[in-house]
């Protein structure tokens, strides 16, 4: 019995050492993606309000280039509304079921944190349940593809980064149709590999990569980015490192895509399964 | 000893309102992230008794875990480098020991002694955080690329604010 306790109170340090060490790989090992937006409101209320003010300080520096892109982008949506208004047949009142043809949902959001360093890159956004925010929904800056969402609470929500080496999209070349399975390396933020793409495919430099819409999550031909560089890989397939169009360093403005006729796809597909 | 001990935790304050504000949205080339808040871990007295090193390193860890969506990281790498200091310290203590009372500063041991002691500890705490964070040794020489880097901006850092500090 001493002979424990002389034992224990000699190595006591180090016990002690591997039971925090312990604790740690236990939090590291259940503290997923869902774990963040659970971890209770208590400490996520007081962080979040604190990253949110920190964010509204920043957003005053980016004021000037976030205008800009708000003025093209209006400018370009205007255009667009032009061409499709049409002006003849001024007799006809018509009636419009405003969701008929809409098959998906916007809503902006602003990103209050956000990393690009780690392995699992992830960015909270200020919009949460209570502006209609579930999981699963898309999120796209301006540019194209940037996340998808994770977790919920009240008024936040977190988004798993498209760098983020969990992440798998599926996406295709705009020019020949032919689809792929897009995923990050680790290395580099700007870029990311599209794979699954078979070798009889010509693919060239430049060649814009879009979102499919098979995951009924994106929207089908959403921008993700652009073919950099392709090698062979073994022999049967492509490894396409792709030119990311979204900026996550600079991702701030973002929208939140939800798809209004998700379930209704699925589960559809759930009867053939 | 009182007035010790508030100086220190008016520290932990300060170096955490720095870590979080300040340098949690620095990232170098997305590759690097200073990490300065192990100065405090750094700068604890010699006497401390092993237990609450470790117990202080663990909170510290955790806090900075809070704050950047990694549960656990933080705290693992931080109670590493706190159970590594003892060794440390014994290996690099000066000729005639540590005097008695006093910290780990570099006002006491001069610049060249903290810069071994500081780049020893900032060293194994980066390779423990970034080794978890991989998680797999496929990018094994990469990893210690972002090591090597992080380390050399976080003790840039540490060091740039120990001199402000004694310089007060």
């Amino acid at each position: 019995m001493r002979n424990l306790l002389n034992f224990l109170a000699r190595f006591s340090n180090l016990i002690f050492f591997l039971f925090l060490e312990g604790i740690a790989v236990y939090l590291l090992a259940t503290g997923n993606h869902y774990h963040n937006a659970r971890i209770g409101n208590s400490v996520r209320g007081i962080t979040r309000g604190l990253e949110s003010r920190i964010s509204n300080g920043r957003s005053y520096l980016n004021l000037q280039e976030v205008n800009e892109k708000l003025l093209a982008e209006n400018v370009a949506l205007r255009n667009r509304m032009e061409r499709m208004i049409p002006d003849f047949n001024p007799g006809f009142s018509s009636f419009t079921d405003t969701i008929f043809n809409q098959k998906y949902n916007y809503t902006a959001s602003e990103v209050v944190n956000n990393s690009v360093n780690r392995q699992k890159n992830f960015f909270t956004l200020n919009k949460g349940y209570r502006h209609g925010i579930k999981v699963d929904m898309a999120v796209t800056s301006q540019f194209g593809v940037a996340g998808v969402i994770v977790g919920c609470s009240e008024n936040y929500s977190i988004a798993m980064s498209l760098i983020n080496v969990d992440f798998k999209l599926s996406t295709r070349i705009r020019a020949n149709g032919y689809f792929g399975s897009l995923s990050w390396d680790g290395h580099d933020y700007r870029y990311a590999v599209l794979s699954e793409i078979p070798q009889h495919v010509v693919v060239n430099l430049g060649d814009t990569i879009e979102a499919t819409g098979y995951s009924a999550i994106f929207p089908e031909g959403t921008l993700v980015g652009t073919v950099s560089e392709y090698e062979k890989v073994g022999g049967d397939f492509y490894k396409i490192r792709v030119a990311l169009s979204t900026d996550f360093k600079k991702l701030h403005y973002v929208d939140i895509i939800g798809s209004l006729k998700k379930t209704e796809e699925l589960d559809l597909e759930k009867l053939f399964k | 000893m009182i007035n010790r001990t508030i100086k220190l935790s008016l520290l932990f304050v300060l170096l955490m309102l720095f870590q979080v504000l300040v340098f949690n949205n620095i990232q170098f080339s997305g590759f690097v992230n200073p990490y300065i808040y192990l100065l405090f871990i750094l700068l604890l007295p010699f006497e401390i008794p092993g237990w609450l090193l470790l117990l202080i390193s663990f909170l510290t860890g955790l806090i900075v875990d809070f704050f950047s969506l990694s549960p656990g990281m933080h705290a693992f790498a931080t109670v590493f480098a706190g159970f590594m200091r003892p060794n440390i310290l014994r290996i690099i203590s000066p000729r005639d020991g540590y005097e008695p009372g006093s910290g780990p500063s570099m006002q006491t041991y001069g610049f060249r002694w903290f810069f071994i002691y500081a780049a020893f500890i900032v060293l194994i705490h980066h390779a423990a955080l970034f080794y978890i964070e991989v998680f797999r040794f496929q990018d094994f020489f990469r990893t210690m690329l972002r090591v090597i880097m992080s380390s050399v901006f976080s003790l840039s850092f540490i060091l740039l604010f120990e001199y402000y500090r004694k310089g007060k």
